[in-house]
């Protein structure tokens, strides 16, 4: 880690490198050589160590949007800084960053207060840019222009993020682990942390046991919960979940006479206090919405559904039921803040992100990533350029 | 304690007693005046003279809907003050004389949600549209010796009635009964809403959907909770003029908005979004409408209208996961009678909380019909009924 660049030699000019492109949904990325242009202002251009396979970047690559295509995907990643556009003071060459796709301007009214991360200058959005100038800074060698994803692609040994999607550290952590902040771990932790703010001794059922789903566990255990139920259709997930905290399973498959919400607030006498919808399907939202404790049940949504897709609640149970539901981004975490404290509880051996790295391997691998996740035969595939 | 409102005991304790009350009959049709018999107290209840009861919109809508949990021949009125006229077996919280609010909110003040402080619904005696008391049977008769339902564990609209006592709160006398009486629904529910529920900060942007005594309680509990903007949507102009007594700066014609929609409109004047949205009517619409018009990042909605059973609200799961809103519902406020309505009583008396503004008529018990009619036509507040008179 910290590995000198000599990158005298490329600050200022176009870098040519290898990327894995998405050019048509469905199909398999096809690994080329890219030209990546220098970073303009308020950029930085980035080194990527490694990154990891989301299932965010399959759903994206699975939908057909018109002008999404040739896109060089992926979001979850570390890298060292190569070289810094104008105006840039926060970076310098040779740091350690962490791209991520929640932007953080520092100065909005959102930013400086305590109680979203939704950064109101630089709203989330499904961008095809580098961030503030619609443009971008990657062309394949026939000239053609290749579309970001997230703001971050990571799918690529050199990449171009703006400084508001960019986290420092100041110190070392494993790179393959150091990625794995940048979403999905982030996302779960900071949901039980920041989100729900679950209290110790509470109760947590989490419906869809993927990274996400196991990063809430983990969450929930650092946070003291005494309970964490995971639900899912894959009993295999089960004793791998046990590593995270989970101490009760729902099988799906086989709840045929009762409904997973019946059987959550029978062994709960009442409901769960927090339920935690990591799988993005609106009937599963409605199954952790009714699973959750009347009083004071909250449940947290944190799965991408199709866009339109309508979530139903029925008005007099929301009256009557003192339940709340809240959406949450990234798990309601500040990235420049909450990154490093994640990245630091992890040096200090409180946070474990070891057991979500199932598979390691090299960017040429990265279509077999992709089977393995859509498969569900892994958790995090991480991808290492060198 | 005035001795000359003291209830004689002697006389009817332990004793069914016969007195007037105002019966709904027939679902749509004016309430009868007539005599009725009030059993004695049992274990664990007492019975109250009524001294005053209001009209919420949640009586006339029992008194209208023809299906369950309808019911009739029932006792509608849930708002109100009373004297404690006697106690049931096992009593020690109340003795005579006491005065009480009856509150349609249970307070058992054992069960896991009355200890938390993060819950107002006890489990023990769930929040239900009961035709009974608590055992599952009535104390009311007719003279014919048919059984009248009760309504809401409350059941106001007579002289005397019988609640279990986790539905009563002792009061300090010092508070008018035409004021006392309000605190037993609407006005706590509003006020709590804003300062319970929601958590209004000084200086937050509140908007309240519905201008109607909850609506108009909400802005008095934000008003007190230091709010900058309240901006009260309705669609009813006439209305605004009143609001603005209670707060409330800014106002919204949903029905002169032309091509923009409510939320558009909210969204520009508080530049992003109001930091708290109240639904105070009862219409899936608009607490749809209220989301969207919450702020991106901590937008909170609060659901406080009761819409028809089956009625369900639709949010796309885009603005569910990426907006950072919240929902949620409230009863009464998210109150716990038992602790919270005298904190409202003696912020009444010291003059913070105004309660005056929301009594709009007053009316005898014989002319009880009247007050239906006001509300219906949109032409009260509170419309007060004094049993005395």
């Amino acid at each position: 880690m910290g590995e000198k660049q000599d990158c005298s030699k490329t600050a200022g000019k176009p870098i040519r490198c290898r990327a894995a492109v998405a050019r048509k949904s469905m199909e398999p990325l096809v690994i080329e050589e890219v030209i990546v242009a220098p970073p303009k202002a308020y950029e930085v251009r980035i080194k990527v160590l490694c990154t990891s396979l989301c299932y965010s970047d399959i759903t994206f690559w699975k939908r057909n949007e018109p002008g999404f295509y040739p896109v060089i995907l992926g979001h979850e990643s570390v890298g060292v800084v190569e070289s810094v556009g104008d105006g840039v003071d926060e970076f310098k060459e040779g740091d350690i960053v962490i791209p991520q796709w929640m932007a953080e301007c520092k100065e909005c009214e959102t930013c400086t207060s305590n109680k979203t991360n939704i950064c109101s200058k630089f709203p989330f959005s499904i961008s095809t840019f580098s961030c503030r100038d619609e443009t971008s800074r990657f062309t394949d060698l026939n000239g053609q222009t290749l579309n970001h994803f997230l703001y971050v692609s990571s799918f690529s040994e050199y990449t171009v993020v703006d400084i508001v999607h960019l986290t420092k550290l100041d110190f070392s952590i494993p790179p393959n682990k150091a990625c794995l902040l940048s979403c999905g771990v982030s996302t779960g932790v900071g949901a039980a942390w920041r989100a729900a703010d679950v209290e110790s001794g509470s109760t947590v059922a989490i419906f869809g046991l993927g990274v996400i789903g196991f990063a809430v566990a983990e969450g929930s255990r650092l946070r003291g919960a005494k309970r964490i139920i995971g639900v899912d259709l894959n009993p295999e997930k089960f004793e791998l979940g046990k590593k995270y905290g989970i101490t009760d399973f729902i099988d799906v498959r086989k709840c045929k006479n009762k409904s997973v919400s019946e059987i959550i607030n029978e062994m709960t006498d009442g409901g769960a206090d927090y339920c935690f919808e990591c799988a993005g399907s609106t009937d599963v939202m409605q199954d952790a919405f009714n699973s959750c404790r009347r009083g004071w049940g909250k449940t947290i949504v944190l799965g991408v559904e199709k866009p339109n897709q309508k979530l139903s609640l029925d008005s007099l149970v929301i009256l009557h039921s003192g339940k709340t539901l809240i959406g949450s981004l990234f798990g309601g975490s500040k990235p420049k803040t909450d990154i490093p404290i994640l990245a630091q509880s992890y040096m200090n051996k409180e946070l474990q992100l070891d057991g979500f790295i199932t598979h390691e391997m090299k960017l040429e691998d990265i279509n077999k990533a992709f089977e393995l996740l859509i498969q569900g035969k892994c958790l995090r595939c991480v991808m290492w350029m060198d | 304690m005035d001795k000359t409102k003291k209830v004689s005991s002697k006389s009817t304790s332990g004793k069914p007693i016969r007195c007037r009350a105002a019966v709904a009959r027939k679902a749509g049709e004016p309430l009868v005046i007539e005599e009725v018999i009030v059993a004695p107290p049992q274990t664990g209840e007492v019975r109250v003279k009524i001294i005053c009861t209001s009209l919420c919109y949640s009586d006339v809508t029992f008194l209208n809907l023809k299906d369950p949990p309808a019911c009739f021949p029932r006792i509608l009125g849930h708002e109100a003050v009373g004297v404690i006229e006697s106690v049931g077996e096992g009593v020690s919280e109340f003795v005579e004389g006491d005065m009480v609010i009856p509150t349609f909110m249970s307070e058992c003040g054992e069960c896991t949600d009355c200890k938390s402080k993060k819950s107002n619904l006890c489990s023990k005696f769930p929040f239900q549209i009961s035709p009974w008391l608590h055992d599952g049977t009535s104390r009311f008769t007719d003279l014919k010796g048919e059984t009248i339902h009760h309504f809401l564990f409350v059941s106001s609209f007579t002289e005397y009635t019988v609640l279990h006592v986790a539905n009563v709160t002792k009061v300090d006398s010092a508070i008018p009964p035409n004021r006392a009486c309000l605190l037993a629904c609407g006005v706590s529910t509003g006020v709590g809403a804003a300062w319970k529920s929601a958590n209004v900060e000084a200086g937050s942007t509140v908007a309240i959907f519905g201008l109607g005594s909850i609506g108009l309680a909400v802005a008095e509990g934000a008003r007190l909770c230091g709010a900058a903007k309240i901006i009260g949507v309705d669609i009813n102009p006439e209305k605004f003029e009143t609001a603005k007594a209670f707060g409330v700066t800014d106002f919204v014609d949903s029905r002169s908005t032309g091509d923009k929609r409510v939320s558009q409109i909210i969204i520009e004047m508080t530049d992003g979004g109001a930091d708290y949205c109240f639904e105070c009517v009862g219409r899936a619409f608009l607490v749809e409408e209220a989301f969207a018009s919450s702020r991106k990042g901590w937008g909170k909605t609060i659901v406080l209208g009761v819409d028809q059973p089956g009625s369900q609200l639709k949010f796309t799961s885009f603005d569910v996961l990426h907006l950072g809103k919240t929902i949620s519902g409230s009863l009464f406020g998210g109150l716990k009678p038992k602790t919270d309505i005298q904190t409202l009583i003696k912020r009444y008396m010291d003059k913070e909380l105004e309660l005056d503004k929301f009594v709009t008529h007053e009316v005898g018990f014989e002319d009880i019909n009247k007050a239906f009619d006001l509300l219906i036509g949109g032409k009260s507040l509170r419309c007060v009924i004094w049993m005395d008179k």
